[in-house]
């Protein structure tokens, strides 16, 4: 099974996303916010014709909102039919990985249970395997309750 | 393979849903060769497809068809309700079949057989089913059927992309843009410029008509439905479809399927009586119902007209008040179509019973909120006991709309053009702004509307501005408008609406967004949805009783004309109603004139009276204002214009003397107000310019004084001045004759009018001498005058 995985930190967290599920990694520039809405949806922008919805998944995780001077990378991702850009801290690489997913194991950080799926280990390391979708599910949850 | 699936699918899907006009259109005319062999060939294709791809239920259906309405064709059977209603039960069924492959699930595991025996079925049982009570819908398809134009099936992804390809480049094109501006100008260049961006305009527009569809699609149902639920009542409908080719955007036609649906079952439910109905009443059996599309403007119009019942208002008010929803009171206030209104309150319905296809009050209010919601607006047009008329305005496309650019704390956002009644400054006096228990009260002009803040509502910090603040009053789709206060309304423009992701929208206040030039995302503002999240009182109004409330309040209030300032020559600012000032003009002052003390204006071939004794007048204009009191004219000459202004019908300081009826405040400045009436009375009983017998004769038109002297004098004191006395008794009463000789007074008094005698010294030649020395101009005036009261 050689799956290909993008890695990078979210929300202080070494993460592993499938690269099905992702678009491009873009620098964020301008964000417009959107009033009204939780901390975790950081705005608008625009890249080049598309309108990007920016998630802030620190503070969907975490509930810490990022300062908006710390705002680096964001993945893109289409996510049925619209348009997102999850910030994340930092990229590091697009891999394969051999041996796949790996069942989650030890005592899992209570915020991350609802978006840790297993684990994918890359050079040793282990990364929590997430899924872009399911902080967008999350997103609309936070904004209903 | 997958492909040539994919292809027949979807093109079997297409064709059914054209034909199933055709079947019914068909059985009303069932000698109609052309429609028997359109569905004939359907069947034929489907046939030879599906043996070719291995579909054996679908051959099967087909075949069976195909037998039958070869039958048909061959004149053995003919084409009676029954074998209709089995035609389009296999078509429902192979149309149930495509869906079903098409994405890919089981198929339904229904018996065909059932379906084919009923099209084998012969004649003989259907009588007895009571089938021939039901009579075919006739349907007369106006628009005149065109060659088909030469196409392509694309997918709608790639539209889409295109679209978005087109976007991006009219993105580009505006940096491009701002670039070049910065710059500087380098002719060729810009006109090279210039041809590109006509270029990505043109493609813009080329690439939006690819979003367009015609109206028929929104029609092909309806046919079906008609006949199908005409059967089911026992109904006999004539359907009228007009206007088919009319264009609008697909996603719109998508969203307007389900409301037109609605009123036509509605239409044929509540409205078209039954065949022994209309008979009794005298109207024909058939009842009439008339589906019309038409552009107007960036609108379409959907008409559904029917000639049933109509709407009881009366018992809308019944079931109303019996649902509590409204008190018999406010129910006697109603006006008519206040009352037809309630047709759109939840709820309600005028069905006495509910039936399997209307009547449930699950209806209208869905109706005009799925109108609404895109935009558009729905009207009545209700002749009871003659019929309904139903008006659907949608808008051209969903994704075009005019919008107003608003600035609270801090961003833009954009609000439907549509949804704003009235944009005013917080200073403008016509509106006061009341907060009680933290509650915002705006009362324009003794109306009084919720208030809210954006910034407050959408959680932001209000930044400081030094300008006033802007007031809009915004009705929401659920019709009660409200007041909106922003920082600022910045620009109105044409904005390419899209949808806002899922997690935007929940907020519930914003209804899509836009990127603008600038490339920074503006959102939507949603009215109805502001007016939810501020938990605005939503009363379902009494209307009624508010305005006799507004009406006694307005009566209450100081009841204000307009009136136009101006000042006079001598410098003192007046006001005059402004409903009497006909119109202001710059006239010549040449034209004016005095004669008997009176200043007169020459106007259009007539003499009108001058108000005021002004007579000097600098310069060669002279604006004045024409007066009109409906029967006569004056002109009223001022010094300047100044503007219109709307002052108290009663003056503030009554004091009535002379031409002035008092004094009015306005805008801190005292002003006299002119009194209408006494400056009419003192205008000359008679207007000038109808005594056209006021002739001035000189009789010695030889005598060089009297040519060279007197006759410019008069002319120029605006009498009419006529050389010699005429030849035969021509002369009016009203003339007045004027010799310098003595031997014309015996044949000027013959003439029997006044006669003016001048005389060359100064002195009389004695006391009865009743001439008037000639360069006497205040006598000979007066004498003028005089000769003609």
């Amino acid at each position: 099974m050689n799956q290909l995985y993008l890695f990078a930190t979210l929300a202080g967290t070494r993460v592993a996303v499938e690269t099905r599920e992702v678009e491009a990694v873009v620098k964020l520039t301008d964000i417009s916010p959107v009033p009204g809405m939780g901390a975790h949806v950081a705005g608008l922008s625009a890249l080049r014709s598309r309108v990007l919805t920016i998630i802030d998944v620190a503070a969907l995780v975490r509930g810490q909102p990022t300062p908006a001077e710390q705002r680096g990378f964001a993945i893109i991702a289409d996510i049925s039919g619209h348009s997102y850009g999850l910030m994340v801290d930092a990229v590091y690489d697009i891999c394969q990985v051999p041996e796949g997913e790996l069942p989650l194991r030890g005592q899992l950080d209570p915020v991350w249970a609802p978006y840790a799926r297993g684990l994918v280990e890359h050079e040793g390391q282990p990364y929590l395997l997430v899924s872009l979708s399911g902080f967008i599910d999350a997103g609309v949850m936070a904004q209903a309750a | 393979m997958d492909e040539l699936l994919q292809e027949f699918i979807s093109e079997t899907q297409e064709t059914l849903e054209a034909l199933a006009g055709e079947v019914v259109a068909w059985e009303a005319d069932p000698t109609d060769r052309d429609r028997l062999d359109a569905i004939f060939r359907f069947f034929h294709t489907v046939k030879g497809s599906c043996g070719f791809l291995n579909l054996p239920r679908f051959e099967r259906l087909s075949h069976a068809a195909e037998d039958v309405l070869a039958e048909i064709r061959a004149g053995k059977r003919v084409a009676d309700p029954v074998t209709v209603s089995a035609v389009l039960g296999i078509m429902d069924r192979i149309a149930e079949l495509a869906e079903a492959v098409a994405i890919g699930a089981a198929l339904p595991h229904e018996n065909d057989d059932y379906l084919i025996a009923a099209l084998t079925e012969k004649d003989s049982a259907a009588p007895e089913e009571g089938e021939a009570e039901a009579a075919p819908v006739a349907m007369a398809r106006t628009s005149v059927a065109q060659a088909a134009p030469r196409t392509i099936r694309l997918p709608l992804s790639l539209i889409d992309q295109l679209m978005n390809g087109v976007s991006d480049m009219v993105l580009a094109r505006n940096e491009l843009s701002r670039k070049l501006r910065e710059r500087s100008g380098d002719p060729e260049l810009e006109s090279a410029f210039d041809r590109l961006s006509t270029c990505v305009a043109d493609m813009r527009d080329a690439i939006s008509k690819t979003r367009m569809q015609r109206v028929d699609r929104l029609f092909t149902a309806i046919p079906r439905m008609v006949r199908d639920l005409g059967r089911d009542l026992g109904k006999r409908i004539d359907l009228v479809l007009e206007g088919g080719d009319v264009e609008m955007d697909r996603e719109m036609v998508e969203m307007v399927v389900d409301p037109l649906t609605h009123i036509v079952r509605n239409s044929i439910d509540h409205g078209i009586e039954t065949p022994e109905k209309r008979r009794a009443l005298g109207k024909p059996e058939a009842g009439r119902l008339k589906l019309e599309a038409r552009q107007s403007g960036n609108q379409i119009v959907i008409e559904i007209s029917d000639d049933g019942q109509g709407i009881d208002a009366r018992r809308l008010v019944e079931k109303g008040i019996a649902a509590g929803r409204l008190t018999p009171e406010s129910a006697a206030r109603m006006s008519e179509a206040e009352k037809l209104d309630l047709i759109f309150q939840p709820g309600l319905s005028t069905a006495s019973a509910v039936t399997a296809i209307s009547g449930r009050g699950v209806g209208m209010d869905v109706v005009r909120a799925n109108v609404e919601r895109i935009g558009g607006t729905i009207a009545l047009d209700n002749r009871p006991g003659r019929g309904l008329t139903i008006m659907l305005r949608v808008p051209l496309t969903l994704t075009i709309i005019p919008g107003l650019i608003v600035r609270a704390g801090g961003l833009h956002f954009a609000i439907p053009r549509a949804a704003v009644v009235e944009i005013l400054h917080d200073n403008n006096e016509t509106l006061t702004i009341a907060e009680v228990g933290g509650a915002k009260i705006a009362t324009i002009r003794s109306v009084r509307h919720s208030m809210i803040d954006l910034e407050e509502v959408l959680g932001m910090e209000r930044v400081a501005q030094t300008g006033p603040r802007v007031v809009m009053v915004v009705r929401s789709a659920s019709g009660i408008p409200f007041a909106m206060g922003v920082a600022a309304v910045e620009n109105h423009e044409e904005l390419v609406i899209r949808p806002a992701s899922p997690l935007v929208m929940a907020t519930g206040v914003y209804a899509g967004m836009t990127l603008p030039d600038n490339g920074r995302p503006m959102l939507l503002l949603d009215a109805a949805g502001l007016a939810n999240a501020a938990r605005l009182p939503n009363i379902a109004d009494d209307q009624a009783a508010r305005r006799a409330e507004e009406t006694q309040e307005a009566q209450a209030a100081v009841e204000m004309v307009p009136a136009l300032r101006f000042e006079e020559y001598s410098g003192e600012r007046r006001l005059l109603k402004l409903s009497l000032i006909e119109r202001v003009e710059d006239i010549d002052a040449g034209l004016f004139g005095r004669s008997g003390g009176r200043g007169f204006v020459r106007l259009d071939g007539r003499l009108v009276p001058v108000v005021g004794d002004h007579h000097d007048f600098a310069g060669e204009k002279v604006a004045a204002l024409r007066l009109r009191d409906g029967v006569r004219e004056a002109c009223y000459p001022v010094a300047a214009v100044l503007d219109i202004v709307d002052m108290p019908a009663v003056p503030d300081m009554v004091a009535m003397h002379g031409l002035l009826s008092g004094v009015a405040v306005i805008d801190g400045e005292h002003l006299e107000v002119i009194n209408p009436f006494a400056l009419f009375a003192a205008l000359p009983e008679e207007p000038i310019a109808e005594r056209s017998g006021g002739r001035c004769l000189l009789a010695d038109s030889d005598d060089g004084w009297t040519r060279e002297i007197l006759a410019p004098l008069l002319r120029q004191a605006g009498h009419e001045v006529v050389m010699g006395l005429p030849a035969d008794a021509e002369v009016d009463p009203q003339d007045v004759v004027l010799f310098t000789g003595a031997e014309a007074s015996q044949a000027s008094e013959l003439l029997g009018c006044r006669v003016v005698h001048l005389r060359a010294t100064p002195r009389p030649s004695g006391p009865q001498d009743g001439s008037i020395y000639r360069y006497d101009q205040d006598a000979l005036m007066a004498a003028l005058a005089g000769s003609r009261r």
